[in-house]
């Protein structure tokens, strides 16, 4: 076992595609609160209670989607009161709370991806269908710091021979806008200078190697396979109609016999699945501590 | 630019993607359409597209030279977004699609917008940027003739798709919410989104104004004084 974040990045991959796919597609209470619940419990058990603002932001976001539903959709059949003639209902309501569920439940299942899946990891999946797309990915992301550098250094440069004063709009503008041309032309320069040093060194001849080296070892095809297992169950049991709902006109509750329950079981191991190889690498750490 | 590496896997999609995988999408929801899955599917259309656009750049003769400038380029609208008032990913794939081709216009935009949110954030969203800039970057390449002739025709050209862009995303904005799309509610996000759009405009407008001959004499210049 080793901590979620050692596999190979394929299963992160496919585990984290699968995971915000079947939220977005199985709009069903169930299912979107274990999706949430998982993925909150794996941002937290990860990063525990750090960016707490960016949580009050979601939130926000959070609160508005789900009030936005019933002002503008007037299905359903439980009416609760009119706003300017227009009927704010039950179902709506419930819908909109849901929909906003799912939504966060997809952002916080992308803030964990994006937090596991470094650059040179997605280079690592990419590098092979098309090594162009990679080498341009790689190059930029590398870019995006000097350049952010370079350009204060040169602003600092300009601002120190005087050449705008602060608080003035016309005058800063105009500033961002030298120094914005000086950095184009510096950034071509130093492009053209790297492609030349990419060249001389044989840049393109014969076949292109990876920074950091990532086997499949046998856990991985083992995470890989219970992801690929759990889901197709959830998929099954999903076409087979256990999780259907009926939203309007009226609320039906979602299914509780034995199909559904199964597939409520799988979507729950699958949404929980890094949180328990998580806790439990945390745990086996622990152990072998208090031991030594 | 040839992007995907194996001849086969790039003829195999290129026939695929069109005719058979987009449709079975948007036939598979249709028929899931009463549980209203719009957001996936147009999620699952807007990723073949994007993928349709790479198969369909075609081998040319360039080395590694204009690989580096694009990604200087995409690395300059990332890095432009940290000076204040300036939001030049729009203006700057504008600018490379005139002066470099359509399909480094393509790139620009679409990897701008990968790259960039890997600091604002990644999202069901990103797929969406991509191909709107990335189609800003397509269409400035077919129209490179008169947009290298006049400033007026890059300004107009840079603020229509500043706003046509933020049309785009205020269509994935309707989807999120509701994952149904309504005229009524698009209209009030188009409605609230105005002076997002409104700021976008004008702030396309002063950096071509500043920026689109100035850049592109740069550009043509390294292109000439290189050979890229």
């Amino acid at each position: 076992m080793r901590p979620f974040e050692d596999y190979n990045p394929f299963v992160h991959l496919v585990y984290f595609v699968s995971c915000s796919a079947i939220v977005m597609f199985f709009l069903q209470p169930v299912t979107v609160v274990l999706s949430l619940l998982g993925a909150l419990s794996l941002f937290f058990v990860r990063r525990r209670l750090a960016e707490g603002r960016s949580h009050l932001y979601s939130l926000a976001l959070f609160l508005v989607m789900a009030l936005l539903n019933p002002l503008f959709n007037h299905n359903g059949a439980t009416v609760l009161l009119l706003i300017n003639h227009n009927p704010i209902t039950l179902e709506a309501v419930v819908y909109g709370i849901f929909a906003a569920a799912m939504l966060l439940a997809v952002l916080y299942w992308f803030r964990t991806f994006s937090q596991i899946m470094s650059s040179d990891k997605l280079l690592y999946l990419f590098g092979g269908v098309s090594p162009k797309l990679a080498l341009i990915l790689s190059m930029a992301l590398r870019y995006v710091p000097l350049f952010a550098k370079q350009a204060k250094r040169v602003n600092d440069t300009q601002r120190a021979m005087g050449l705008y004063r602060e608080e003035n709009l016309i005058d800063n503008t105009r500033a961002g806008a030298r120094v914005f041309s000086v950095m184009v032309t510096w950034g071509l320069e130093n492009g053209i200078v790297t492609a030349d040093s990419m060249s001389a060194r044989g840049y393109g001849i014969g076949k292109r190697t990876q920074y950091t080296l990532y086997r499949f070892y046998r856990t991985d095809v083992l995470l890989l396979c219970t992801t690929l297992l759990l889901l197709s169950i959830v998929v099954v049991g999903g076409a087979l109609g256990a999780l259907d709902m009926q939203w309007y006109p009226t609320l039906r509750l979602p299914r509780t016999d034995a199909l559904a329950l199964v597939t409520y079981v799988a979507y729950a191991l699958l949404s929980f699945l890094p949180t328990i190889l998580e806790i439990g690498e945390r745990a086996r750490w622990n152990c072998l501590q208090s031991r030594i | 630019m040839m992007v995907i590496k194996s001849a086969r896997l790039r003829t195999v999609l290129r026939w695929l993607i069109p005719f058979v995988l987009i449709p079975t999408a948007v036939i598979v929801g249709l028929l899931v359409l009463e549980q209203r899955q719009h957001l996936l599917v147009t999620l699952a259309v807007v990723l073949l597209s994007l993928l349709l656009f790479l198969c369909s750049f075609e081998k040319r003769a360039v080395g590694v030279r204009r690989q580096v400038i694009i990604a200087v380029m995409v690395a300059l609208s990332v890095a432009g977004r940290f000076i204040p008032f300036f939001k030049p990913v729009t203006a700057l794939t504008v600018i490379t699609g005139a002066y470099l081709g359509g399909e480094s216009g393509f790139l620009v935009g679409a990897l701008a917008a990968v790259i960039s949110n890997f600091y604002f954030g990644q999202g069901p969203w990103t797929p969406f940027q991509m191909l709107a800039w990335g189609l800003i970057g397509l269409f400035a390449g077919l129209l490179s003739q008169p947009l290298r002739r006049s400033r007026a025709a890059i300004i107009v050209y840079g603020v229509i798709s500043g706003i046509v862009y933020s049309a785009v995303m205020d269509v994935w904005t309707v989807l999120s919410y509701d994952s149904g799309f309504t005229w009524s509610l698009y209209g009030a996000a188009l409605l609230t989104a105005l002076p997002h759009t409104a700021l976008y405009a004008v702030s396309n407008f002063i950096f071509l104004w500043l920026c689109a001959r100035p850049f592109g004499e740069k550009l043509e210049r390294v292109k000439k004084k290189y050979g890229v």
